[in-house]
């Protein structure tokens, strides 16, 4: 009854078959259905500087070559991967001592999730005071938004190694250093992967808000300024952007993971 | 040595209660020596003493002897929950339609999935610009921000729903209802509320973020109009009501998720 959807056994439904017979079909023809009713509904009933498909197509290749956005993209790209990369190290030592010893667990753990639920934005106003109007606002920005997260998962993932793991380390009085970062740190990686898959959408996001705030050079700007103007074409560039820098690290992650880490396969992955 | 190690980390009810006692007393203190020894417009401290307000007799002030910052409270909460009923009415039943409708699903997933990666953050600049600074355009801010976490993770349980169970059920002459009632809304509304929970806080991001960047309002005004008297204090003060607020709200949508969560563990 569902597959028949798939297979077009009606024979009269020639058209629908020939959009919606196969899976990659129906996509492909959604997502043209999508911009032409985006394109349509924009010209008929919405203020002529409002983006519309073809507009977008038009202005694409001469925003991707213009130095201006080029030097924001770097701009933006390099403070959240130096923001990642600071808040991965930190994040994992303190997560992997929360999760392995109780003390530590008891002392920061409020702290812990009272700073993950904690809104990033509502803390801007607090870090340009600190930080000042200029990049470093953004960095910690980034931090934040990734710091948490990352311990979290880290601390759940120790909490999870498996008993018999830790009983042969005993066995064979291994050092404690050896216990923390050779055992605990490689058997909890599927937690640090998707604690550092969240990071990297919330850090991306957090460096998009502190330049709206900070009006610092970046993407984000880029977006600001451009509809601010009502150039909402080069604008949906810069949002095109965003989506392919997040895009860009799921791809990278996959391939670090099938080059480095060989034996962890994403089927074995917690839910 | 060792016995020290023990003692400390031992799961004794005295013991956890004195380390977690002993956390807060400590992070209490670090607060006030550092906001004490920093200008009072770079940092405030916990209690406060002459020429350096304090976080909490603010937040007391605040509460007790500050009608507009109550009226700015409730401006917030008035935002978010119209917002976020709005997205969980838009797409839990858009989901649990993509159950029903398997073509409707194959041919939305990816654009979804996409949707849902997209920093709905950099959408306000375009709200801003073509909508204005009306109530609304906030209220479609946290929407957009709650939207699609609670789809994308609804879709989620629309795809595990078994394609055999409504055929069976249609065999039997099942009525539409009978279907929806007890084979889709069951399957899919824990993932649902997994995708509310998850909601919960981005909508929150949303709601700041509304209040900030189009017209001010609420919390976020008085979060900005705070810092540029370089209010320290009030800065805090209000930082801690809306991490107050995000966790109220996680609270709430964390009981009801455990609540029908077990409905999914019915068949795994």
């Amino acid at each position: 009854m569902i597959s028949a959807a798939f297979t077009g056994t009606d024979t009269q439904g020639g058209v629908k078959h020939l959009l919606f017979g196969t899976k990659l079909r129906a996509k492909i023809s959604t997502g043209v259905i999508i911009l032409v009713v985006w394109q349509v509904g924009v010209q008929l009933f919405a203020p002529s500087f409002v983006a519309k498909p073809i507009d977008v197509l038009g202005v694409f290749p001469s925003v991707i070559s213009d130095p201006d956005f080029l030097s924001a993209s770097f701009s933006t790209l390099s403070a959240v991967v130096q923001g990642l990369i600071i808040a991965l190290i930190f994040g994992t030592i303190v997560g992997v001592a929360m999760g392995r010893v109780k003390l530590f667990d008891r002392l920061l753990n409020h702290y812990v999730n009272g700073l993950y639920t904690m809104p990033m934005v509502a803390l801007l106003p607090l870090i340009t005071i600190w930080f000042g109007y200029e990049g470093d606002a953004r960095l910690a920005t980034v931090i934040f938004a990734g710091f948490f997260s990352i311990v979290i998962n880290a601390r759940d993932g120790s909490r999870s190694v498996p008993h018999e793991y830790l009983e042969v380390c005993k066995a064979y009085r291994a050092p404690v250093r050896y216990v923390w970062f050779d055992i605990t740190v490689f058997s909890s990686l599927p937690y640090l992967i998707a604690g550092f898959r969240l990071a990297a959408g919330r850090a991306l996001v957090g460096a998009v808000i502190a330049e709206f705030f900070v009006s610092l050079n970046g993407v984000g700007m880029y977006v600001l300024a451009n509809a601010r103007t009502f150039k909402h074409n080069e604008a949906v560039v810069g949002v095109i952007a965003l989506v392919l820098f997040g895009l860009l690290f799921e791809l990278t992650m996959n391939w670090v993971m099938k080059r480095y880490f060989p034996w962890y396969r994403r089927e074995g992955r917690g839910e | 040595m060792n016995k020290v190690l023990a003692a400390v980390n031992s799961d004794k009810k005295s013991v956890i209660w004195l380390t977690v006692i002993l956390s807060l007393v400590i992070g209490g203190l670090v607060w006030e020596v550092v906001g004490l020894s920093f200008n009072q417009a770079i940092m405030a401290p916990l209690f406060g003493a002459d020429q350096h307000p304090g976080t909490l007799p603010r937040l007391y002030e605040y509460f007790f002897d500050d009608e507009e910052y109550i009226g700015s409270l409730f401006q917030s909460i008035q935002l978010f929950t119209t917002g976020f009923a709005l997205a969980i009415l838009g797409a839990v039943p858009f989901g649990i339609i993509m159950a029903r409708l398997v073509t409707l699903r194959v041919a939305l997933e990816s654009y979804i999935l996409m949707l849902y990666v997209t920093p709905m953050i950099a959408l306000i600049p375009f709200i801003l610009s073509i909508l204005g600074f009306d109530f609304w355009p906030k209220v479609l801010v946290v929407y957009l921000f709650a939207f699609f976490p609670i789809l994308y993770n609804t879709l989620e349980g629309a795809r595990s729903v078994k394609p055999e169970l409504i055929e069976v059920a249609q065999s039997f002459r099942s009525s539409e209802v009978a279907i929806w009632k007890d084979i889709l809304i069951p399957y899919t509304l824990p993932y649902a509320l997994t995708g509310i929970r998850q909601a919960a806080g981005r909508a929150l991001v949303g709601m700041v973020a509304a209040e900030f960047f189009l017209s001010t309002s609420g919390l976020g005004e008085e979060l900005i109009t705070a810092s540029r008297n370089f209010d320290m204090a009030g800065v805090l003060a209000t930082i801690l009501v809306i991490t107050g607020l995000g966790i109220t709200f996680m609270r709430i949508a964390q009981a009801v998720e455990r609540r029908y969560g077990a409905w999914r563990g019915l068949d795994r």
